[in-house]
């Protein structure tokens, strides 16, 4: 044991003789690098200082915090146990949550039959005309940059309060991302497939056809699986603004207080997503396993 | 040319092409299933989501002339004619626009930083037991499937109306989303400087510190900034109901028939969107590129 | 002395160390030989406590280091070093940082969190650096650097522990001879001038013979022989390799210790 202590020393000595001419030889392992610093201090102190400012300005005081914290946990409280109360509630939920569904359904399909054409006009390798690509991409940006709550506003003063809306305004948002992520898909293909078609002789929309279709449809698929699990949820809450589904009695519940529904109401809404997730990432697998892309 | 083919097709092939059809029929057997299901759900989907295309044809001259009515001032001229009555609210449009993406901002922060540290404890290859992983998984999941308005309105009961149940929830639904995609990031990494920090004495801070982040940062601000974007949309529509931002406004502007705001307050909203998809998306590619080097 | 005890480690069914029972004495350099799979890895690990025994002991200087956690395991941890055979550094950081890590048991914690180095400690690395000849590729991204010179840093980040140990897991497997040889120079090197014990797993015979006073073979997680190198005989060692044993024994030329005669280095170790 002693030794080992000596041979730590020794190890020591050995290490921190020479200091100055180790400190000669690396000058800038010990000059502290202040620009470098200076710049990540900069930087910090300008996203916290933002973040500061705007906790200032949007109102947060540490009174309010733990006033509403308290309510909130009353709040939690009264939640539990979640409880429809009645039976024909129940069924009017279930109602609802079918209908969601629907909405979520319907809204990405339609979508997915709008954006099928307008993917292939935005993509570069199918389309020539430079500007038509430019001007499907600056109207798939401009209806993106509207949210799906707006569009159901727009689309309830066209055919009313109701479900329909809510259909008509998730195909409309949808339409145009996934109108961008087809058109990127197409994008990504392999120009081999294309090129073979064409010198076999075929003609651009066989070879659309025949080398670019069955490379897509596959990835095509799996995103719209991806975009039917995130409108299922902004299905639920389309119902917010009078568009069908969940969302209206959820909104209402709150607003009246009824705490043990509106746990009931989130319970049915947790169960429904995860079973959706789960289904879908199976019927994914399989779409892309079946066809390795 | 001709001859060639009819050598071929003199060639014994008859099992072959009834071996072809056999598998083919296969195929198109499960594909007129799935088809067969599709058709069917969509039919319910039709069924509980109440559409009904007669309205819609009937109405669809509706779309159109919502938006010649919006892109309509009071006097009857187009918008454009005269920018000053068109944008009369400018300043305080500006403002609520300001005060937006600052909700989206510290919403995102906020929400980021406590997806950032859970998402350590989230992982498999940093945290061993299996309860605390699962707990923190679990309380991601919910605060992810929850929409975030409905947390909105929930949080508007509990801290009253105004920017800082937006906020709050914009953090609570962003803590679930990044939480879930950081921790994945994290059970990627190479787990060899893992232990190589740890067999030379380092603690779980360390591990994380000088193992993990230097693995996970440029990726981590890679998603924080994409969901900072989603989040700028997300603020947007918040105000719907009551939790601050330019929402507030823009759905009375519609329910009242405000019209020529109506499009004033779209296009703030979606000039705002690509501005702050512009800005992201050339940082996201700097860090990028920064971390190739 | 380092004392292990009917270590065992069960993987479900599989055994993955067979009550292993070992004593090293201070300042030795002992290889463990035997073929891929016999459980020479899994020993070293649990003794650094990577792995955690299933039974039995480790004891070092008479305390039961078998079972501590937290602080008292990150003590342990930081006086019996690892170097890896993949090196383990963390490629992002630079080479000084890495070398570092292996003095994060020396300072304070907020140092360590916020990178604001200790000259001393930078001074204890880079002294490190250039005895391997590598203080100029400091500021270097590990991960830029090639394999024997990483392997290098990763012996740096070893010594700064100021170990009692080295525990070293195939540190030369990845490695190409000449890369091999400065490695293996370097652990006997560090073994004679300052005292501190080797414990080696090795695949290839000649360079147990060459560089280590005591062989510890191991078999399906047993151990199988534990003696000088010169006790190992040709039988023995088809024995221990089986299939393996003509690529061990047929190998390449044992690459003789640099600077080290047998002898001196018997009377370094007298000396310390």
């Amino acid at each position: 044991m002693s030794g080992a202590r000596d041979g730590r020393s020794a190890l020591r000595t050995a290490f921190v003789d020479g200091r100055e001419a180790i400190m000669a030889r690396h000058p800038a392992q010990f000059r502290p690098d202040w620009r470098a610093r200076a710049g990540r201090v900069a930087l910090a102190a300008a996203v916290l200082g933002l973040f500061g400012f705007g906790v200032v300005q949007l109102g947060f005081t540490p009174a309010m915090l733990a006033k509403g914290a308290g309510r909130l946990a009353f709040i939690t409280g009264l939640m539990l146990p979640p409880n429809p109360e009645t039976w024909s509630r129940t069924v009017l939920y279930l109602h609802a949550l079918g209908q969601t569904l629907g909405i979520a359904l319907l809204g990405t399909l339609g979508a997915a039959v709008l954006a099928f054409p307008m993917g292939f006009l935005a993509a570069r390798n199918v389309v020539a005309s430079r500007a038509l690509q430019l001007l499907t991409r600056r109207m798939f940006d401009t209806v993106r940059g509207v949210d799906t709550l707006i569009w159901a506003l727009i689309w309830i003063n066209v055919v009313g309060l109701g479900p329909f809306a809510g259909v008509m305004a998730i195909m409309t948002s949808d339409f145009a991302s996934l109108g961008k992520l087809f058109s990127e898909a197409i994008e990504a293909v392999d120009r081999r497939a294309v090129d073979g078609v064409l010198a076999a002789g075929g003609s651009r929309p066989q070879a659309v056809r025949f080398g670019i279709i069955p490379q897509v449809l596959p990835v095509m698929a799996s995103q719209l699986l991806y975009f039917f699990e995130s409108n299922t949820r902004a299905a639920t809450i389309i119902g917010i603004v009078g568009a069908g589904g969940i969302g209206l009695y959820l909104s209402e519940m709150i607003r009246t207080l009824e705490w043990q529904q509106v746990s009931f109401l989130v319970v049915m809404l947790l169960v429904t997503v995860s079973a959706i997730d789960w289904i879908s990432a199976r019927l994914r697998h399989a779409v892309i396993g079946a066809r390795p892309i | 040319m001709g001859r060639l083919s009819s050598q071929l097709a003199s060639a014994d092939v008859g099992h072959l092409a009834a071996a072809y059809d056999r598998a083919m029929a296969a195929r198109r057997a499960r594909t007129m299933l799935a088809a067969i299901a599709l058709v069917l759900a969509i039919l319910l989907a039709g069924i509980a989501a109440e559409v009904r295309p007669a309205v819609l044809f009937t109405h669809i001259g509706n779309f159109g002339s919502y938006f010649d009515a919006i892109l309509k001032l009071d006097s009857g001229a187009r918008v454009w004619t005269s920018p000053a009555d068109w944008f009369w609210n400018l300043a305080t449009w500006l403002r609520l626009m300001a005060e937006t993406v600052l909700i989206a901002y510290v919403g995102t922060l906020a929400g980021g930083a406590a997806a950032f540290v859970l998402s350590f404890v989230a992982s498999r290859n940093l945290t061993r037991s299996a309860m605390l992983r699962g707990a923190t998984k679990r309380l991601l999941e919910f605060s992810r499937t929850v929409p975030e308005l409905v947390f909105a309105l929930i949080f508007v009961v509990a801290f009253g109306l105004g920017p800082v149940p937006g906020v709050l929830a914009i953090a609570v639904h962003t803590m679930g989303t990044l939480g879930k995609l950081f921790a994945e990031v994290i059970e990627n990494i190479d787990a060899k400087p893992l232990e190589g920090v740890a067999a030379a004495g380092g603690s779980w801070l360390h591990r994380v510190r000088f193992a993990a982040l230097p693995q996970v940062l440029s990726n981590f601000a890679s998603y924080g900034l994409l969901r900072f974007e989603i989040n700028v949309r997300g603020a947007a529509v918040i105000g719907f109901v009551g939790a601050g931002g330019i929402g507030q406004t823009l759905l009375e502007a519609i329910r009242k028939f405000y019209y020529s705001d109506v499009s004033a307050l779209l296009v703030l909203m979606i000039l705002t969107v690509m501005m702050i998809d512009y800005g992201t998306e050339k940082l996201r590619h700097r860090m990028l590129g920064e971390s190739a080097r | 002395m380092l004392t292990v005890t009917g270590l065992t480690k069960r993987y479900g069914a599989t055994l993955a160390a067979d009550r292993v029972s070992v004593s090293i004495e201070p300042g030795s350099f002992v290889g463990v030989i035997g073929r891929s799979g016999a459980g020479k890895s899994t020993l070293l690990r649990m003794i650094n406590r990577l792995v955690d025994p299933s039974e039995g002991s480790i004891a070092f200087a008479g305390v039961d280091v078998s079972a501590v956690r937290g602080r008292e395991l990150r003590a342990w941890r930081r006086r019996c070093a690892m170097i890896f055979q993949q090196f383990n550094l963390v490629g992002r950081l630079d080479v000084l940082t890495n070398v570092m890590m292996g003095r994060l048991g020396h300072m304070a914690g907020w140092r360590a969190m916020s990178r604001l180095w200790h000259p001393e400690d930078r001074l204890i690395a880079l002294a490190a650096l250039e005895r391997m000849d590598i203080g100029g590729l400091a500021a270097q991204r590990a991960d830029q650097l090639s394999g024997g010179q990483q392997q290098r840093v990763a012996i740096c980040r070893a010594l700064v522990q100021e170990p009692d140990i080295i525990l070293a897991d195939e540190p030369v497997a990845s490695l190409d001879p000449r890369n091999t040889k400065v490695v293996m120079d370097e652990l006997h090197r560090i073994n004679r001038q300052f005292g501190i014990t080797v414990l080696c797993n090795l695949h290839s015979l000649d360079l147990a013979h060459a560089y280590c006073d005591r062989l510890v073979g191991m078999a399906q997680g047993r151990v199988v022989f534990d003696d000088v190198p010169a006790a190992l005989t040709e039988g023995v060692a088809r024995d221990l390799y089986g299939l393996e044993a003509a690529e061990v024994l047929g190998g390449h030329p044992a690459p003789a210790p640099h600077g080290f005669a047998h002898a001196d280095a018997q009377a370094a170790t007298q000396i310390a």
